[in-house]
């Protein structure tokens, strides 16, 4: 029976192999997946070793000073310290820079990293810098650089206990080199003294000051571990290496939820595959029903002949898992040298690590789902009755009457599951209960639908079809035959749409979802960030002369539109400092005009984080204690700022001197690089601190997009596989109707009408698949949004049209390409195989 | 019957050879025949005899190695695909002998589709004549697979002339019916030769259907082997019986009848 099977799979070669194409490019992703997160596991694993530098061994709990003189008394300990780090905030002139900060190991051996431009910081006050910080805030060794960082309020329970900003003056005596690049995926780590860490992280005298003790033995020896143990009760003490797979098994939780999800997204891509297979291995029975027939005529039992079409279905999955893997191997190998090769913040390795599960993963999923995919039509073909043997050959139809359970069932699913999302959806906005709740019901019910949606395809497509195709009965003759030919196997047009209906349904689900969270999230984003960029002394007194020259600087910025003057004043709301500030005209500067809709002579706009003030009514004085007379009214106002009139302000101080600039730029420039131009041109007398919100929202934008960029992306695999689902039906089509297409051509048909007709037959089906998938991904994109907005009271529904209209374009091109090669083929029957009786 | 001078279809030094060196089959050497215009022609022979490459290359369905072949004044052998595709269209008619209906489509869809292909209107005269005249004006609406074998034929003779094809070319046309119906769609050949004015070639091997023609050329070895006029069975099974002895081990002669 095996060697029968083979002889089949020869025969059939063209079609396993397109079939093939599908599996392979599902395992390809599938092995893709896993080897990255090997890559991924492995740099932090590596990053995380060499942030040990050559302890021996590694203590984790709260290490404090105690728990350092108790360590280094141990016998057998040669050193002990802990792996301080903290983070300060450092300016140079008008730059600034967040710093990693690491505390000096006084032990070499203890330290991940060295210095290779002047020296190690060694006496309070003194900073060595990355040399990526020490280039942006243009400082070199010798230069100081300003350091401020918060500390707690002597007495936190006092009623207006506030931390307290604190400045203080670094010297930078040196420039740190990290040659593995232990601390690169921090943009690079600082190094200072342990006592200096302590006090800009506000910790106290007795608070532990690392959670990481790094400790150097004579010996390593197993006896110095257990008496490190037995001395510090509180700590878990382990060797380099296990330190380094714990601290990985607690950051990675991130990494392996990432992996998780693209293999989610895999999931799919195999989901669409197996279809194809289905389709394929269908279509197959159908054709080889007079062998199979013959056989059964022999004496070939049912289960051996339900077993040759497993077995061909394991050695095309097993073949094309195979391939699946090397492709997904080579593929991953590849990204990794590119990486490489451009400046990533991470220490990768330079080839892939093969391991068994990455491996055999992918290798046991692509020919399972092979098999399964096969088993319905291996039930088909058990059920050629010997009999057909001996009746004359006509094409097969694989028609069978689509079961009324499977109507019930699907409607059941479609309408029980779209009625939960609309109520999810609806329950979402009136903000009862934790969101996650909803979002949990909405998955479970769209799921649920569209499972529904699935099942009853078989039924509903061909009916679409139909319809779509009596819309092109008056397109001419070809268009008819090809609307004619389309509906003539349901099933199987109805399989290979909906492959191509999941995928496009979850881009257009997935590009809907993000243009709704975009425009909803964007009122939110123009409050919170009501002005894009803002040049403040930070209370300093700035010579007029200077800012007068800075805001003519500024506004000769491309990309700049507006620039005003800002004054300040300070005002007390009962115990609490309130600014409040006034500039020419508001309403043009700030980003939506809505925002600040209250504002009026007479009465403030306060900033949500004051809006308490407005809520109480609590009067304003000045910070003599004078009342001031005005109104307040709270609003969405990002920042810590009051807005006024200029009348309104004048009545309070007319005296304040303008005390920054705030600006406008223009729509849709990179708001980040028009900062740095900003800060660029600002003259050397105007020590003005630049603050970019719009960069900062231009950032929330971007991740929403790169979002929806990676996840269509990866949704587009399985578009691309249900795409060779089209071409390996049509193929299929165009053999079973050899003999038609020879009739056609005999009596009439030209070349051309025979191709055009092809054409119209693939853009048929895969237009439909995508149309429905687009209508589909829309309304679901929309609960989706809606569930997860709905709440937040900002939801607008919105229609991607530019992405739909590609998706729907991309649908109906590759749906004529996937006509080219089975139109070749068709062409090439000459006009007398109609003649041919068998 | 009422034969004009000049031949419908016409043959000259038609040769056809199939694969090369020792594999080379001469399939048609150098045949030379007329089709009457206004005539129902039979073409018999044995099995492998060359009668079916003769009637793919006389209806321009295949290349002939090399001679010609006209379709009234036009020559064939020197078109290419797109144009033989359109003369077929416009000028030629076929009946095969599995009917090759296209099953999607409703018997009058089938009829009217080589008009469809041509984007011409149908002549709703001629297409009740013709539907008249075989008997199909009950199943126009039905699909191939509510019709029987003789229906279905009968059908695919409708869709042979919708167009007043010149010549109308039948392949075995009775082969897979039984012999009623067989009769009937015979009768239909020749009435629509005698009545409708068509041309009608039919290649056969059954001496009974050749009898309803008013010609019968005989073909052996890929050579004209004999010609009779107004045949009757026995007189064609007698050309057959004499072909039969005369291709002996030794037997290398021609006949006439």
């Amino acid at each position: 029976m095996l060697r029968l099977t083979l002889a089949q799979m020869r025969r059939s070669l063209g079609r396993l192999v397109a079939a093939g194409i599908a599996i392979a490019i599902g395992t390809a992703f599938v092995a893709a997946t896993l080897l990255a997160g090997n890559v991924l596991t492995r740099t932090g694993y590596d990053a995380v070793t060499l942030q040990f530098g050559q302890a021996d061994l590694v203590a984790q709990g709260p290490i404090d000073d105690a728990t350092l003189t108790k360590a280094r008394a141990v016998p057998g300990v040669q050193a002990a310290e802990p792996l301080t780090t903290g983070g300060v905030y450092l300016t140079a002139g008008n730059r600034s820079s967040y710093e990693m900060v690491l505390g000096v190991a006084a032990d070499e051996r203890l330290r991940s990293v060295g210095v290779s431009n002047g020296r190690t910081p060694s006496a309070h006050d003194e900073i060595a810098l990355a040399p990526t910080t020490a280039e942006r805030l243009g400082v070199a060794v010798g230069d100081t650089v300003s350091a401020s960082y918060s500390v707690p309020p002597a007495d936190p329970d006092a009623v207006d206990a506030q931390w307290e900003e604190k400045t203080a003056a670094l010297r930078v005596v040196g420039l740190v080199d990290d040659p593995d690049g232990a601390w690169r995926q921090y943009g690079g780590v600082g190094l200072a003294t342990t006592e200096d860490i302590r006090a800009w992280s506000a910790a106290g005298p007795d608070d532990p000051i690392a959670t990481t003790l790094l400790v150097a033995t004579a010996d390593g020896s197993e006896q110095t571990r257990e008496a490190l143990a037995t001395a510090l009760p509180d700590t878990t003490v382990l060797t380099k290496d296990e330190a380094a797979a714990r601290t990985i098994s607690e950051f990675s939780q991130a990494g392996n939820v990432l992996v998780t999800v693209v293999l989610g997204f895999a999931a799919v891509a195999l989901l669409v595959a197996a279809l194809v297979i289905a389709n394929t291995f269908q279509v197959l029975v159908a054709q080889r029903t007079r062998t199979l027939a013959l056989l059964r005529c022999v004496g070939a039992l049912r289960g051996q002949v339900r077993r040759s079409v497993v077995v061909e279905a394991a050695i095309l999955g097993f073949g094309a898992s195979a391939v699946g893997l090397l492709t997904g191997s080579a593929l991953a190998q590849v990204a990794l040298a590119v990486l490489n090769r451009s400046e990533i913040q991470a220490p990768l390795p330079a080839t892939i690590t093969l391991t068994w599960a990455a491996v055999l993963v992918p290798l046991v999923v692509g020919t399972l789902v092979t098999v399964l995919a096969s088993l319905v039509p291996a039930r088909a073909a058990t059920r050629v009755s010997p009999v057909e043997a001996l009746r004359p050959a006509d094409a097969p139809e694989a028609s069978s009457r689509a079961g009324r359970v499977r109507l019930v069932l699907s409607l059941l699913l479609a309408v029980g599951g779209g009625l939960a999302l609309l109520g999810t959806a609806l329950g979402a906005a009136t903000g009862a209960a934790d969101p996650m709740v909803w979002l949990g019901l909405g998955v479970l019910s769209g799921a649920t639908s569209f499972v529904g949606v699935l099942i009853g395809a078989v039924l509903w497509v061909p009916a679409v079809v139909r319809v779509a195709g009596g819309l092109l009965q008056r397109a001419g003759s070809t268009a008819r035959l090809a609307a004619a030919n389309t509906v003539r196997n349901p099933r199987r047009t109805a399989a290979t749409s909906t492959a191509l209906l999941i995928g496009v349904t979850l881009v257009a689900m997935m590009s809907t979802g993000a243009a709704t969270a975009r425009t909803s999230l964007s009122r939110e984003l123009s409050d919170r960030y009501a002005v894009d960029v803002q040049l403040s002394s930070y209370g300093e007194p700035v010579d007029a002369a200077a800012m007068d020259a800075a805001r003519a600087a500024v506004a000769g910025v491309e990309g700049v539109r507006e620039v005003q003057p800002v004054r300040t004043v300070q005002l007390l709301a009962g115990e609490r400092q309130l600014e409040v500030v006034t500039m020419p005209d508001p309403r043009t500067l700030v980003r939506d005009e809505r925002t600040i809709s209250g504002l009026s002579e007479g009465r403030l706009v306060l900033p949500s984080s004051a809006s308490v003030v407005a809520r109480n009514d609590t009067p304003l004085t000045t910070t003599d204690g004078t009342p001031v007379r005005v109104t307040t009214a709270a609003s969405n106002l990002g920042g810590s700022s009051a807005l006024a009139d200029t009348v309104t302000f004048d009545a309070i101080d007319p005296d304040a001197p303008v005390s920054g600039l705030w600006v406008r730029l223009d729509d849709g420039v990179n708001a980040a690089n028009v900062s740095r131009d900003i800060q660029d041109v600002l003259p050397s007398g105007a020590p003005l601190g630049v603050e970019s919100a719009a960069a900062e929202r231009q950032g929330y934008e971007q991740v929403i997009d790169t979002m929806l960029a990676v996840v269509v992306g990866l949704l587009a695999v399985a578009v691309v596989i249900a795409l060779v689902g089209v071409t390996n039906t049509l193929s299929l089509s165009v053999i079973e109707r050899q003999r038609e297409s020879a009739t056609l051509r005999a009596i009439g048909l030209t070349r051309r009408q025979l191709r055009s007709s092809l054409a119209v037959e693939g853009a048929l089906i895969t237009g439909v698949g995508a149309a429905l998938g687009v209508v589909l991904g829309l309304a679901y994109g929309w609960a989706g949004a809606a569930t997860v907005f709905g709440s937040a009271g900002h939801l607008h529904l919105d229609v991607p049209w530019r992405d739909l209209t590609i998706v729907l374009a991309v649908a109906l091109l590759a749906g004529l390409a996937a006509s080219v090669l089975p139109a070749r083929r068709a062409t090439r029957t000459s006009p007398v195989a109609a003649l041919a009786v068998d | 019957m009422q034969t004009t001078d000049r031949p419908a279809v016409s043959a000259r030094a038609l040769t056809k050879v199939y694969g090369h060196g020792a594999a080379e089959v001469r399939a048609l050497d150098g045949v030379d025949v007329d089709f009457a215009a206004g005539a129902f022609t039979a073409i018999m022979g044995p099995s492998g005899s060359g009668k079916s490459t003769l009637l793919h290359l006389l209806a321009g369905l295949d290349q002939a190695t090399s001679g010609t072949v006209h379709l009234g004044e036009t020559n064939l052998t020197t078109l290419d695909d797109d144009a033989m595709t359109r003369l077929r269209r416009d000028r030629l008619g076929f009946v095969f002998q599995s009917f090759n209906l296209l099953p999607m489509f409703t018997a009058e869809q089938n009829v009217l589709l080589p008009l469809d292909l041509a984007g011409t209107k149908p002549d709703r005269a001629w297409f009740d004549t013709l539907v008249g005249t075989l008997g199909l004006g009950e199943r126009l609406t039905h699909r191939p697979s509510e019709l029987s074998g003789g229906q279905q034929q009968r059908v695919a003779i409708a869709r042979a002339l919708i167009a007043k094809p010149e010549v109308v070319f039948a392949d075995e046309p009775t082969g897979n019916l039984d012999s009623r119906s067989g009769a009937e769609v015979l009768s239909f050949l020749r009435r629509s030769v005698r009545e409708l004015g068509r041309t009608v070639v039919m290649v056969t091997h059954d001496p009974t259907a050749a009898a309803y023609a008013d010609r019968v050329v005989l073909i052996a070895d890929g050579r004209i082997a004999g010609d009779i006029q107004d045949p009757t069975p026995e007189s064609v099974l007698a050309g057959l019986e004499a072909l039969r002895t005369l291709e002996g081990p030794a037997g290398t002669a021609l006949v006439g009848a």
